[in-house]
């Protein structure tokens, strides 16, 4: 059951979004983010999904896809929406009942913020769904390359995320194993209350962590065996390319926000 | 010397290794021949006395990369020695650690994962491969650093014997193609393989010879902890029983002739 986790949620493909440059698309990324904040009427979130629905069909990415990143965070989008429903009192009142009081801007409001973690959690789940997590890491190293100036270890915090995505499967076997030795000598891990349950993962963890520091060990040794000395001098087999698909998609992210600023100014609800 | 230990590790060996030679080191448990590698490449120094390697001192802080860069080491546990997420980016690992440029590094990567029958491996992450899948992925990693010498660090413990089979076959090939190859292990059916085999205990040198010589002294090998290869065993075995067999069987192949003889 545990090896179903899968690593990331990369959905491979080689579409137009798969082949873009992935500091490209974090930088694309957080310019969505800010359209999503800066709209401020439901045209620009038709706007924002209208541009998001084209992009999953660019990438092939089943929109099935879509409900599972979703899924998630129902409970705080209906949470979050009946908070503003009830708390909201100014506007006109549609509703009451005793204390309770819903009005035409509360509803209006639970509905922009519905959009808006919609908007937020579908936009993002399309760089994980398209970008390998190793080129994830790459672009971020590139990215905040110019914070090695402030001393900032940009490319130690890389390679940690790289250690950490290599062996997230292999921790994730061993765990199982673990789980497996522990039951077979009379353990029960899925049975009781929650306190008892928690209780019982600590013979699953501890043997998890020794071998983990033990790993760690031997990876830095193997490392260094093979030269590895930090980030100075060092020089990589797969350099990102800022192409001209990179330009294609960056035009069309500045047309959506330049498009979203003009339905603010013009005031379209 | 370690800390807490009352002798040293290592201590008194002399050896010398030449370029090109296919040697295999022997020893029970903490007899010294893990930490004995780690001497080769500079992971440890010695207390006393030197290690030179290819003209190079290891005790000179100047020359470290250089000597590792010649001498590569391939350990124990697969999983442990793979840093990168797919394949070709972990062979890829040294070279980028050493500066060369992109275009090279993809020459050396492929090469090196042909040469040990991994390229259509190439893009696999590694969890998807089997332990001898690993070790040979990591045998690239060192064959990408263009290395002289690759020192084998009791690396088919964890292998089945498919996975043991495939290994042995990739270290011969390596030691045809001109590398130095040194192979600490614990299966003497491996040791058969060398020119040339280094018993250790307790920290020291005990034997040190062909194959062939090494083997004949089952006395001195049960007192180092060893035992003799599987074939040579049974025709010790059929020797005491009467027959008449020569002694200096090694191999399945040598004993069945001799049995042949006989019949």
């Amino acid at each position: 059951m545990l090896k179903d986790i899968t690593i990331g949620q990369y959905f491979g493909g080689e579409s137009f979004i798969h082949r873009l440059d992935p500091r490209n698309k974090i930088i694309m990324t957080a310019l969505l983010m800010a359209a999503v904040f800066v709209s401020s009427g439901f045209a620009g979130y038709g706007v924002i999904a209208l541009f998001l629905i084209i992009c999953y069909m660019i990438s092939g990415i089943p929109f099935r896809m879509i409900l599972k990143s979703i899924k998630p965070i129902i409970p705080i989008i209906v949470f979050t929406s009946i908070l503003n429903l009830f708390f909201i009192k100014e506007g006109d009142i549609l509703f009451e009942w005793r204390f309770i009081a819903i009005t035409d801007s509360g509803v209006r409001f639970a509905f922009f913020l519905v959009a808006r973690i919609f908007c937020l959690v579908v936009g993002a789940s399309l760089i994980t769904y398209t970008t390998k997590p190793m080129e994830l890491t790459d672009g971020i190293e590139s990215l905040f390359g110019p914070l090695k100036r402030i001393k900032f270890p940009v490319h130690e915090v890389a390679m940690m995320m790289t250690i950490a995505l290599r062996f997230v499967p292999t921790l994730i076997e061993e765990t199982d194993k673990i789980m497996s030795a522990q039951k077979a000598r009379g353990a029960s891990l899925d049975t009781g209350g929650l306190v008892k349950r928690v209780k019982a993962l600590i013979p699953v963890l501890i043997p998890l962590f020794i071998s983990a520091f033990r790993r760690a060990h031997d990876l830095a040794v193997a490392m260094e065996c093979r030269c590895y000395n930090g980030g100075e001098g060092r020089t990589k087999m797969k350099k990102l390319r800022f192409g001209f698909i990179d330009i294609i998609g960056a035009f069309a992210m500045i047309m959506l926000i330049a498009g979203i600023v003009v339905l603010n100014i013009l005031g379209v609800v | 010397m370690y800390d807490g230990q009352e002798s040293a590790a290592v201590d008194n060996v002399t050896i010398s290794i030449s370029q090109g030679e296919y040697v295999a080191v022997l020893g029970r448990n903490g007899s010294g021949k893990s930490t004995l590698a780690k001497h080769f490449n500079v992971i440890l120094l010695p207390d006393s006395g030197t290690v030179v390697v290819d003209n190079m001192t290891t005790s000179d802080d100047g020359l470290i990369f250089d000597i590792r860069r010649t001498v590569g080491m391939v350990f124990q546990n697969p999983d442990n020695q793979i840093v990168a997420t797919v394949v070709e980016d972990d062979v890829a690992f040294a070279p980028e650690n050493l500066g060369i440029p992109p275009s090279e590094i993809r020459e050396r990567v492929d090469g090196a994962l042909k040469s040990v029958g991994m390229y259509e491996f190439r893009k696999h992450a590694p969890h998807q491969l089997s332990g001898g899948q690993k070790q040979r992925v990591a045998i690239a990693g060192v064959l990408a650093m263009q290395s002289k010498c690759i020192v084998f660090d009791e690396a088919s413990s964890m292998l089945d014997p498919k996975g043991r089979r495939e290994l042995t076959a990739t270290i011969k090939k390596l030691n045809q193609d001109g590398a130095t190859v040194i192979n600490i292990t614990h299966f003497m059916d491996e040791a058969i393989e060398a020119d040339r085999v280094i018993v250790m205990d307790k920290g020291r040198v005990l034997l040190d010879g062909t194959p062939r010589d090494i083997f004949a002294d089952r006395k001195l090998l049960e007192d180092a902890g060893l035992d003799l290869p599987q074939a040579a065993a049974l025709a010790d075995c059929l020797r005491q029983d009467g027959l008449d067999i020569k002694s200096g069987v090694l191999t399945a192949d040598e004993l069945v002739e001799e049995i042949i003889c006989l019949l």
